[in-house]
């Protein structure tokens, strides 16, 4: 053994030298408290009517820019922090393709959530271009008043308009260009998951881990109360608020994100309940590990098997809930929403323009919209499977 | 070997700063603690019992001693060695870590309590959260007590991996990769990393295979004597305790009822139900069966303890009233039938009759081996009473007849602990002055 004391053998550390400094500057909390300074901010700025970059934010975007805040803070700065972990789990997501094209999907499509509407702009309403066919295909002549591609004739007065590369996708009843209207659309989708990401999910999953870690009299509070919400139906509550309140987005996401995540709390609770005995965690306690730190990293990694399909189905139940209920019709009308594009292509001769149009003639209206919906839950659905599996160690690929 | 210096116990105590007074003292005192758990009932939790998993439980454990915790499963060994790490509060008596109650620690006390007092848990596929790298888990208790300097952290699990017989590669696989033996090194590797004085292991290696089972241990044994640590050694195995421990203390319900130097305690035992324990330990001997069977076999409910002994309702050596005239062999039959009964063991053949009603007197005494008479007039009377109300399918009639007719100091009254010899102490009313009843011989 050498004369000094070698600092990498644990019966050399002096204790009293590492100290106990309790750090409360973490680096997710300071993106956080960042954030919420910045919003504060821009605020402030908006109300006093300094407008910046043109943009004019309603209250919906603040609450979801806060909800970036917030997924920022609580998944993206970890992630970067644990650096070697965040690539192993990504590369065993991307190492099945199918489960790898699910992935690109949901990132395209936040993408163009993002970035879309600054690029396209919102076009205005072109009456005379409606119902304008996709590029490659053609829609009856009489349908617009004025045809941009060639003009071929058919049997009698029928008359057929070619779709041009001006509106590659086509156009609605209101000579809206589909591609915009999807954009839109995958814009509101955006929101739902990131609202019910950034709020619903941790509201679950902490009513959970409370209610399974300190069980007694809060437990039984709690769940009785997760009985009670799964008993209310959310969108009788929606439609309560939809008689009384203007209607919004955020009325919807509200009334729906908090009245759903019961079925998350539970699991979580009892996923909980079953580990919280486990050795490690005994262990973990032993040392002095405060329930929250326990909670972070012993309990929430190991009930990912259960937990991480489970958000990722709820996710894709309220982007359907929100796709539905503007198919009905109950959603703001400046809101462009896929359900309420689908619903407007499937029965084009209620939208008012006096026209006899069977849905079929205009199939391109409720088409894309509904392939963008369909690809969205089946990649929300592989995500969450794939991301199951990258998170444990013991499968191998 | 751990590491290349075998340091003397001298060296370690100067490393702890321990000074010669407080050496003096014992590391660890438990004083009558109890752990109860309320039963509650209803939406206000109305307490309606209590489950007595520890009660009355006192021992001390010495700077560098091994000390066993022996028991059946239930007997609330390891609520006592949750209690003792502070992980279950105590709802009655003291635990005292060097001198200080360990419940009443706070801030830096507390800490440093934390860090010098460690668990090994029993069953080795639980002992590691599955999504941490074995680097991290057995860094995890550096991390939780402020080192902040990661390489640091590394360098010292590498080289912890390597001195308890892994590799310093290992540090990056997952639990899932590791055996059972392996991971237990692991964990002792754990317990080890923040240099404690105790060791709370909660039957280390019950959940191994032999050959197995003797290296953990060796490795154990080695971190004592190296590091001069105490362990408090929880197990249901008496061998394992025997190769392992200095002292040892049996639990029953709850109770310690025998606790002594090891080499007394397993080659004299003094109380039955230690007897019972060696007794029940399986021999390749055939003839090494002479132990006596225990009255009944079910282990009962610690919500509702036997009062008087707790022992009493399965004790081969249960105490005869004084004005009782039978033959060993004729009391223990008689005592047998009670308890069988109280504790509705009722064998299937007999169980099965009564609902026909084809039972009859000699059937019961045939299963139970009581005699057709008993020497004692007033037993034999009782016995009589009882069998009749057997077949008559009252058993609550049955069980109070003979409740009446052989009644038993042990039920009666609570054994104190006296010393049976030097540091050996018995809680027996067969070693109790007052009592006028003789210790049994005992022979392996």
């Amino acid at each position: 053994m050498g004369t000094s004391p070698d600092p990498h053998r644990f019966e050399q550390v002096d204790w009293n030298e590492v100290g106990h400094s309790r750090r409360f500057v973490t680096p997710a909390r300071a993106v956080f408290f960042a954030g919420v300074v910045l919003l504060v901010g821009l605020y402030v700025l908006q109300r006093v009517d300094t407008v910046l970059l043109g943009v004019y934010f309603e209250r919906i975007d603040w609450v979801i820019l806060l909800g970036t805040v917030v997924l920022t803070s609580g998944v993206i700065v970890p992630a970067v922090r644990r650096r070697e972990l965040t690539r192993r789990v990504l590369g065993r997501l991307v190492s099945r393709p199918i489960h790898a094209a699910g992935a690109v999907f949901l990132g395209v499509l936040s993408l163009v959530a993002v970035v879309g509407p600054a690029v396209f702009g919102s076009p205005d309403l072109m009456f005379q271009h409606r119902f304008h066919a996709p590029y490659g295909f053609t829609g009856e002549a009489s349908w617009s008043a004025e045809c941009l591609g060639e003009v071929t004739d058919g049997e009698g007065i029928t008359r057929y308009c070619d779709g041009t590369m001006t509106y590659p996708l086509g156009t609605n009843h209101r000579g809206h260009p589909m591609g915009h209207l999807v954009v839109e659309g995958a814009r509101t989708t955006l929101y739902v998951l990131v609202f019910t990401a950034a709020f619903v999910v941790p509201l679950a999953a902490a009513v959970g881990i409370v209610a399974g870690f300190r069980g007694g009299r809060i437990d039984d509070l709690l769940m009785s109360y997760v009985d009670v919400q799964l008993c209310i139906p959310a969108i009788v509550v929606f439609f309560i608020g939809y008689m009384y309140w203007n209607v919004s987005l955020l009325l919807l996401l509200v009334m729906f994100g908090l009245l759903s995540w019961g079925g998350i709390a539970r699991l979580v609770r009892s996923e909980t309940l079953q580990r919280r005995e486990d050795g490690h965690v005994l262990v973990a306690r032993s040392l002095g590990a405060s329930p929250f730190y326990v909670a972070k990293r012993h309990i929430v990694p190991n009930i990912t098997n259960t937990l991480v399909p489970a958000i990722f189905h709820l996710l894709a139940l309220l982007v359907l809930v929100e796709a539905g209920v503007a198919f009905l019709g109950f959603h703001h009308l400046e809101l462009y929403s896929w359900g309420s594009t689908i619903q407007e292509g499937l029965d084009p001769s209620m939208t008012g323009v006096g026209l006899v149009v069977e849905p079929h003639e205009v199939w391109w209206v409720s088409t894309f919209p509904a392939i963008a919906l369909t690809l969205t839950l089946v990649s929300l659905k592989l995500v969450g499977d794939g991301l199951r599996d990258a998170l444990d160690p013991r499968r191998n690929h | 070997m751990i590491g290349p210096e075998a340091g003397s116990d001298e060296e370690a105590n100067r490393e702890r700063g321990t000074d010669p007074e407080s050496a003096a003292s014992p590391l660890l005192e438990v004083e009558d603690l109890d752990v109860h758990y309320p039963i509650t009932k209803g939406l206000l939790r109305r307490e309606v019992g209590r489950v007595r998993a520890v009660d009355g439980v006192s021992f001390d454990i010495e700077r560098g001693e091994t000390f066993g915790l022996v028991g059946e499963s239930g007997s609330g060994k390891t609520t006592a060695a949750h209690s003792v790490l502070g992980l279950e509060e105590p709802t009655g008596g003291e635990v005292r870590f060097d001198g200080q109650s360990v419940n009443e620690l706070s801030g830096a006390a507390l800490r440093a309590f934390r860090r010098r007092a460690q668990l090994v848990v029993q069953d080795p596929n639980e002992a590691f959260n599955p999504r941490l790298t074995m680097g991290e888990a057995v860094a995890e208790p550096l991390v939780l007590h402020g080192m902040e300097d990661a390489d640091r952290r590394r360098a010292i699990v590498e080289d912890l991996l390597e001195r308890v017989g892994l590799s310093a590669a290992d540090a990056d696989r997952y639990p899932h990769e590791f055996s059972g033996g392996e991971k237990q090194r692991l964990s002792i590797a754990r317990a080890l990393v923040l240099n404690p004085d105790l060791i709370v292991a909660d039957e280390p290696t019950s959940a191994l295979d032999g050959r197995v089972q003797s290296d953990v241990l060796a490795l154990l044994d080695d971190v004592r004597r190296e590091f001069n640590i105490s362990i408090l050694f929880i197990s249901h195995d008496i061998d394992v305790v025997r190769r392992f421990c200095d002292r040892v203390a049996v639990m029953y319900l709850g109770e310690v009822v025998e606790l002594g130097p090891i080499e007394n305690v397993l080659e004299f035992p003094a109380h039955p139900y230690t007897r019972l324990l060696l007794g029940s330990v399986p021999s390749l001997d055939p003839t090494d069966q002479q132990f006596e069977r225990p009255l009944t076999d079910t282990v009962p409910d610690p919500a509702d303890p036997p009062s008087g002994c707790r022992f009493h309702t399965r004790c081969s050596e249960i105490v005869p009233p004084e004005d009782v005239e039978l033959p060993w062999e004729q009391w223990r039959a008689v005592v047998a039938f009670r308890f069988t009964l109280q504790a509705g063991e009722l064998p299937e053949s007999i169980a099965v009759e009564t609902a026909d009603g084809k039972l009859d007197d000699a059937t019961v005494r045939d299963r139970f081996d009581l005699p057709a008479t008993l020497q004692d007039d007033a037993v034999d009377a009782g016995v009589d009473q009882a069998i009749s109300a057997v077949i008559a399918g009252d058993l609550q009639t049955a069980r109070d007849r003979l409740s009446e007719t052989v009644p038993t100091v042990c039920e009666q009254r609570v054994p104190t602990a006296t010393e049976h010899e030097a540091a050996h102490s018995v809680c027996c009313h067969r070693y109790d002055s007052t009592v006028e009843a003789e210790p049994r011989s005992w022979e392996r």
